[in-house]
């Protein structure tokens, strides 16, 4: 009796759940009724006040535009490239996707993604430096619409600065050379000059060697093909002269993410760290009372300060009904009002220059913030966007490769070989 | 020396325990810190300054509650739908001889060799077509077939154990095969029961690729989903939200577990034939 009972209750039970999970599902009306037209919108905000900064701007288009609503559906970076793939394959991609140009620009070459061109107006594009412009840019067809950046930058603590009689830099750039002097005379009781979280070398080393004329990549898609010259190879050997000639560099840091380093930033074990332009925020938020600290100017090498830019990035899905909607709705998106508001609750760097404007205006020099919005100017395309196998390379190759040469596994030549070696079996 | 061995052998349990909750412990302590300690070089299980928030970010943030609910779901009915089907499966996997359990095997063994990321693509197609995408349903059918295979495999080993004497005994009594099923060879394979549906249920509740890619409303996002999106773009990771959050969603599974350890137990069989 006892087990019927209970039998009984797992029944009504398994129903019960079953008809709730029935519950779920349903896509967006598409207009074909009358009613207004919902476009869907799959945001990778993931900061609060990102999130929040998103749901207003969609409210603000909603409220303007009744005839064509749109429906944020958020999804998280993790996982977010298996997760397309599979939707633009089964016919299930939203209307506006929300992305980076290095991982958006293979979708585009494999035709998943609108046009923008047509779309795009002059003002727009005259706002857009043209180093970001290129990087949203295949087979001359704009594909997407940059929002964010990020640039490499220099944070230091400026007591251990003082400390140390060095001059704080504030020039519109700073030379490699400056950051290996600052470096040596902060280097003292114990503590180091620089920390640097390198256990994912390959995207810093990318992102600066333009720099030092370094490229990489020649040619785009699967007809690229890899050079490692003195260029390419001239960052990763003044990091390991620096870590191990100079000795300036607190080891542990060279197996550290960005992250994890800021903590010996904090408390006081290196004297500078480069890190990603948004830790900022971070530092203001996290690093101890009364630590005093400073953004130095953007990193120059002998062939100027410019960086790599990989954009954050909207794209239309080139088979949704309402292309020329979306369009119009990443168009006032990315209005300078909405793009510095954005950016500042991101703690990144609008792709326009009027949004860089307004945000410096309104920001001034907090948080160093001035000294970031300024390396914008300098954040250019790079070849290795337009690459098909770099992702492939950059985990399986490039990443250990240059993981074993800051061991000191393998010498420079090694690794230089490691690396064209390991690009031509990928491709072959 | 016998005297030693008792305590030796608490001392050698408490360590084990320690080092088997020491992880759940730093994830508890790591919720109840501030991000500015939990970015320092200082190491303490102890945090400076409780801090709440973490927990209430979690529960506002991502809409964690309902995604518990959604995974709570999704893992029980396919926790019960593979007892249901594994049961009857597994007896006749271990009992029967020849080519159904041949296929069985067979089955269970290729089901295995596939990658996820092999077949996520055409399961999506298929469940488009009949229109379970972006469905709690779909993705329990997912779970469940996606479990079963494993989940047979375990419960036809613990059939295997139960001796074929006792149900011969209870034949000899006059019981009928339903009657020896019944009350002889189920109530036996409780224990193995129980642990499947341990595994079914974790199973469910950890998945995250299948969930990931057949989900598209937010309404629907089970715990995981909502979990990877404390991790953010540009190695942002809001460590405190996310600890608060594992924490919260660890819950579901340790009342599931101590619900149903009691019946996970050894030894039933002792004694129970001779020889």
């Amino acid at each position: 009796m006892k087990t019927r009972g209970a039998s009984i209750a797992a029944c009504l039970t398994i129903t019960t759940l079953l008809v709730a999970s029935c519950s779920g599902g349903g896509s967006g009306d598409d207009g074909a009724d009358g009613g207004p037209v919902t476009l869907t919108f799959q945001s990778l905000s993931d900061q609060p006040a990102a999130i929040e900064a998103t749901e207003k701007i969609v409210a603000d288009w909603n409220e303007a535009n009744p005839d064509v609503q749109v429906e944020i559906v958020p999804a998280g970076w993790d996982g977010i490239y298996d997760k397309l793939i599979t939707q633009f394959n089964g016919g299930a991609a939203p209307d506006i996707i929300h992305y980076e140009a290095a991982s958006i620009v293979p979708f585009a070459v494999d035709g998943y993604l609108a046009d923008l061109s047509e779309y795009m107006s002059d003002e727009k594009r005259s706002d857009i430096p043209e180093g970001i412009l290129d990087s949203v840019t295949v087979d001359d067809q704009v594909i997407a619409y940059p929002t964010e950046l990020q640039s490499y930058m220099v944070f230091a603590n400026k007591t251990m600065l003082e400390d140390a009689g060095v001059e704080i830099p504030t020039g519109d750039t700073m030379t490699w050379d400056e950051l290996r002097e600052i470096a040596q005379a902060t280097t003292k009781d114990g503590a180091y000059g620089l920390g640097w979280g390198l256990a994912s070398p390959t995207a810093a080393f990318m992102a600066m060697a333009p720099g030092f004329g370094g490229e990489y990549f020649e040619g785009t898609g699967a007809d690229a093909s890899i050079t490692i010259g003195e260029g390419e190879m001239a960052l990763p050997e003044l990091v390991d002269t620096m870590a191990h000639t100079d000795n300036t560099v607190l080891p542990v840091t060279l197996t550290q993410s960005g992250s994890e380093t800021l903590a010996s930033f904090y408390a006081g074990q290196v004297a500078m760290t480069i890190q990603g332009s948004y830790q900022a925020a971070n530092i203001a938020n996290d690093a101890p009372e009364g630590f005093d600290w400073v953004v130095l100017p953007p990193l120059e090498g002998p062939d100027g300060a410019e960086q790599a830019a990989n954009p954050q990035t909207l794209s239309v899905n080139i088979d949704s009904e309402h292309v020329e909607e979306a369009a119009e709705f990443i168009d006032f998106f990315t209005d300078t009002d909405n793009l510095a508001a954005l950016n500042e609750a991101d703690a990144l760097i609008p792709a326009t220059t009027s949004a860089q404007e307004a945000m410096a205006s309104s920001l001034g020099d907090e948080n160093g913030w001035s000294t970031i919005l300024s390396s914008g100017q300098y954040l250019t395309s790079a070849p290795y966007l337009f690459v098909d196998a770099y992702a492939q390379w950059k985990d399986t190759v490039a990443t250990p490769a240059y993981q074993k040469f800051l061991a000191q596994e393998i010498d420079a030549d090694q690794l230089a070989s490691e690396l064209e070696a390991g690009w031509d079996e990928i491709t072959k | 020396m016998r005297a030693l061995v008792r305590p030796a052998q608490y001392v050698a349990l408490a360590f084990y325990i320690v080092f088997l909750g020491f992880p759940l412990l730093w994830l508890i302590s790591a919720s109840l810190k501030s991000s500015g300690e939990l970015n320092s070089l200082t190491v303490s299980l102890i945090p400076q300054d409780v801090h709440w928030d973490n927990y209430s970010q979690a529960l506002a943030r991502q809409g964690l509650v309902r995604s518990a609910w959604n995974s709570a779901v999704v893992a029980l009915v396919s926790t019960a739908l593979v007892i249901v089907i594994a049961l009857p499966a597994s007896y006749v996997l271990a009992r029967l001889r020849g080519k159904i359990r041949a296929a069985g095997v067979g089955w269970i063994l290729v089901s295995q060799v596939f990658p996820v990321i092999l077949i996520v693509l055409p399961l999506f197609l298929i469940l488009r077509t009949i229109g379970l995408t972006d469905s709690l349903v779909g993705l329990t059918l997912v779970h469940t077939t996606y479990t079963l295979p494993f989940a047979l495999w375990m419960m036809q080993g613990y059939v295997a154990a139960i001796p074929v004497d006792l149900e011969e005994a209870g034949s000899m009594d006059g019981a009928n095969r339903f009657t020896v099923l019944r009350t002889i060879v189920f109530p036996l394979l409780m224990p193995g029961i129980v642990a499947t549906a341990m595994f079914s249920f974790v199973s469910s509740w950890n998945e995250f690729f299948f969930a990931l890619v057949l989900l598209q409303s937010p309404e629907n996002y089970t715990l995981p989903i909502t979990l990877k999106m404390f991790i953010g773009g540009e190695g942002k990771v809001a460590l405190g939200p996310l600890a608060a959050g594992s924490v919260l969603a660890a819950i579901p599974s340790i009342v599931f577990f101590s619900l149903m350890q009691k019946k996970l137990t050894g030894g039933l069989l002792s004694g129970a034939v001779k020889g």
